[in-house]
């Protein structure tokens, strides 16, 4: 016997102009097309070598000579960093000077609240090495054992790494200190100035660009958190913003959809309302958000009407253009077989519009999208948008972040369940026939399946 | 060109044919043209499409539109069929004067006009619907005019799982359902291959023998115009008139084989006279230009 070659297929090209891929490697592309601009925010995130045009403090100090103050978790310019640096450097040298040519300065009770106040600037690095809790962060007996710790040894930063410099000062100040008293009383605070601690801080991101994980764990943090009573939870808030988005868009739908068929249908209607709303779309609706908030009162009404402005005159148009598209020939069809105006819109132009009418709401929901942020800022602030507001406002564009990914997955999701539930509506066209079930499409029919629930594992088929 | 082959005049019937038509011409008269004309209005002013013309179809003929393009052969039975409205005149069918599109006069289009979201069965039980009939009855109606045009196969079938042919079938089924008065048919094989052109003229010939129905078919096909119909309506165009209304001597039933008989030649002979009248001296000749350097000649 001989054994029979396969029969060598020809592969097609990955370039190959206007030829379909394969249906695997479309998958690929398609898989791709979200995963690239995700590497490329982890890389410009990850990478410190790429961009990182920012220093993060990880420790901070006041200077001496300019108020501003800069706590840890401050974003500074690669450029100012150094000058921020040098100054306190400074101060520390002018102390060390002092201190060596015997100046003992004013002393008291003065330097000693300087001295507390140079005591406690250890407390955030000490958080966030895990040394301390939140809560003890003021208490300066503990402080106070912290810098005992890091003048002898004993505690070695893991998050945030001590310069040998900073080491060096603490082991200064701490025999300072240890001079005076072993353990924190405040009144054998030594008399004359410490040294302050050294700014320390690793390259950053500017603010508006957090990483993945910190977006990842913020939004996480955001959606679990049971807030205070007064304000509403993030799923409350995704509710009321879909809620606004669903019915401006239903709506708008429900009124302009009959009359964009009657435009198209009668010449009657299409010259009667057609210039006017086709004059109406190009002034934006945002325009009428004082306006619409005085017709309408406080709360949710306006907002509606925000959306339904938005999307209302665009939907009537192209309604009334899909119903104008629908083929004559099927009208001639029908009337020759004897239909009359109300017959010829009831059983031919709506059955004959509705799979294009079914793809220009698709469309028309994305526009509903659109407006979601501008209708919720309208009036008494609500929603998602309410909260976006306010941390983008602090400059929390890692809960930013959540919001914006979560209305653009909703709007997405929505739209493919939509589009797939196309062939199954409208069985008649040809692209149902043709294309295989996608995901969704499967597990629609995996839900249908009756076969499902009569398995020997629901004990129905026994024996 | 009569050197090959002596033809008789067209105008020649043998007793059959002859006596075919004294019958034919007994029978009621179904439609009655008087003056019916066509003209646009323009910004260049007013356009004659079809100048008054006068015919009349009797009962169960098979009538033939025919002429060149833009003899407003198409317009004519649109306007018969109520889809456009006449400049001038009227017509009476059966004697009454009717207006508007009706489900007494049923028309297949040259484009495939079944209703995409029905299937077969019901796109044939549309026109039954639409006149205010319902039930079982209908249903079982519109079966048997499926199993008339042979797709009882395909009736749960959608227009969009059919072939072109087969298209065409269910439009005449769903028109016929309805029983009109006369059936228009503007150009309706016009878009299938020559193949199953050739099976539709068959069918529709065996239909129509069926069925208690007058036909008045549009084409620019001469032989197909002289295989289906009794008579042949010539139109001139600019404007358009009746050139003659010739009777076709070829004897019934048709068949294939009658394609090459005398009478056939004769009538198709006329027909390309009329249509297409030779211009002595006038066709342009192509320029003797030698494009190629092989010394293989071809004639």
């Amino acid at each position: 016997m001989t054994t029979t070659k396969k029969p060598k297929t020809q592969k097609r090209p990955w370039f190959a102009v206007r030829k379909d891929l394969d249906a695997k490697r479309r998958l690929l592309l398609s898989v791709c097309s979200f995963i690239m601009p995700l590497a490329i925010w982890s890389l410009v995130s990850y990478a410190p070598f790429i961009w990182h045009p920012d220093i993060k403090l990880q420790i901070s100090a006041d200077r001496s000579d300019v108020t501003t103050v800069f706590t840890a978790g401050d974003h500074l310019s690669k450029a100012y960093y150094p000058t921020f640096v040098g100054a306190i450097q400074k101060d520390n040298a002018s102390v060390l000077a002092a201190r060596e040519s015997g100046e003992l300065g004013k002393g008291g009770s003065r330097a000693r609240r300087a001295n507390v106040k140079i005591l406690r600037h250890i407390s955030t690095p000490a958080i966030a090495n895990g040394w301390l809790t939140r809560k003890e962060a003021e208490e300066d007996e503990a402080l106070y054992m912290i810098w005992k710790g890091l003048a002898e040894g004993t505690l070695e930063g893991r998050k945030v790494k001590f310069s040998e410099e900073n080491i060096a000062l603490a082991q200064r100040n701490w025999s300072l200190m240890s001079e005076r008293s072993p353990t924190y009383v405040s009144k054998l605070m030594p008399d004359q100035p410490l040294e302050k601690l050294v700014p320390q801080g690793r390259l950053a991101n500017p603010v508006y660009l957090p990483a993945p994980h910190e977006v990842v764990s913020k939004g996480f943090e955001d959606f679990t958190f049971t807030s205070d009573s007064d304000k509403p939870s993030m799923f409350e808030r995704y509710k009321h913003s879909l809620k606004i988005v669903f019915m401006g868009f239903l709506m708008a739908a429900l009124i302009g959809v009959p009359l964009g068929v009657l435009c198209g249908t009668f010449d009657f209607f299409s010259k009667l309302f057609e210039p006017f709303i086709d004059f109406f779309r190009y002034m934006p609706a945002p325009a009428f958000s004082t306006l619409l908030v005085a017709i309408f009162a406080a709360h949710d009404a306006p907002k509606i009407a925000l959306v339904f402005v938005g999307t209302f005159f665009q939907l009537a148009l192209v309604v009334s253009n899909t119903t104008r598209q629908l083929e004559t020939s099927l009208l001639e069809a029908a009337q020759t077989l004897g239909a009359k105006n109300m017959t010829l819109i009831r059983r031919v132009i709506i059955p004959g519009i509705t799979p294009n009418l079914f793809n220009d709401l698709r469309i028309l929901l994305g526009w509903a999208w659109t407006w979601l942020v501008i209708a919720e800022l309208i009036g008494v602030k609500s929603g998602l948008t309410e909260f976006l507001e306010t941390q983008g406002r602090w400059r929390n564009f890692d809960s930013v972040y959540p919001i914006i990914i979560l209305i653009g997955v909703t709007g997405f999701t929505t739209d493919q369940i939509l589009a797939s539930l196309r062939k199954y509506l409208f069985p008649w066209t040809p692209e149902a026939s043709e294309k295989k079930h996608g995901f969704i499409g499967r597990f629609f029919f995996w839900l249908l399946d009756r076969d499902v629930y009569e398995t020997p594992l629901n004990g129905k088929a026994s024996s | 060109m009569s050197d090959v082959i002596e033809l008789p005049s067209y105008k020649e019937q043998s007793d059959a044919v002859r006596a075919r038509f004294a019958e034919i011409k007994q029978r009621p008269i179904k439609l009655e043209v008087k003056d019916v004309s066509k003209s646009f209005t323009t910004a260049k002013g007013t356009v004659d499409v079809l100048s008054p013309i006068n015919f009349n179809v009797h009962r169960r003929e098979f009538i033939s539109v025919i002429g060149p393009s833009g003899c407003g052969k198409s317009t004519l039975i649109r306007m018969l069929a109520g889809l456009e409205t006449l400049s001038g005149g009227s017509f009476l069918l059966d004697g009454e004067e009717a207006s508007g599109p009706g489900a007494d006069r049923g028309m297949v289009f040259q484009g495939y006009t079944l209703f995409p979201w029905l299937t077969v069965k019901k796109n044939v039980m549309f026109g039954l619907e639409v006149n205010g009939r319902s039930g079982t009855a209908v249903e079982q109606e519109a079966l048997q005019w499926i199993e008339l045009v042979g797709l009882t196969h395909a009736a749960e079938k959608y227009p969009s799982q059919l072939s072109g042919g087969m298209k065409q079938r269910v439009a005449i089924a769903r028109s016929l359902a309805n029983q009109p008065q006369i059936l228009f048919m503007d150009e309706p094989f016009g878009a299938l291959d020559p193949h199953t052109r050739c099976q539709m003229q068959a069918h529709l010939l065996q239909i129509w023998k069926n069925v208690d129905v007058t036909i008045m078919f549009v084409t620019h096909d001469l032989d197909e115009a002289i295989y289906l119909s009794d008579r042949i309506l010539v139109l001139k165009a600019n404007p358009g008139e009746i050139h003659e209304f010739i009777e076709v001597p070829v004897p019934r039933p048709r068949s294939e084989e009658q394609l090459l008989s005398p009478e056939f030649l004769a009538t198709k002979l006329r027909l390309e006279e009329l249509i297409h009248p030779k211009t002595h001296g006038e066709e342009q000749e192509l320029p003797m230009v030698r494009m190629t350097n092989t010394e293989d000649e071809v004639e």
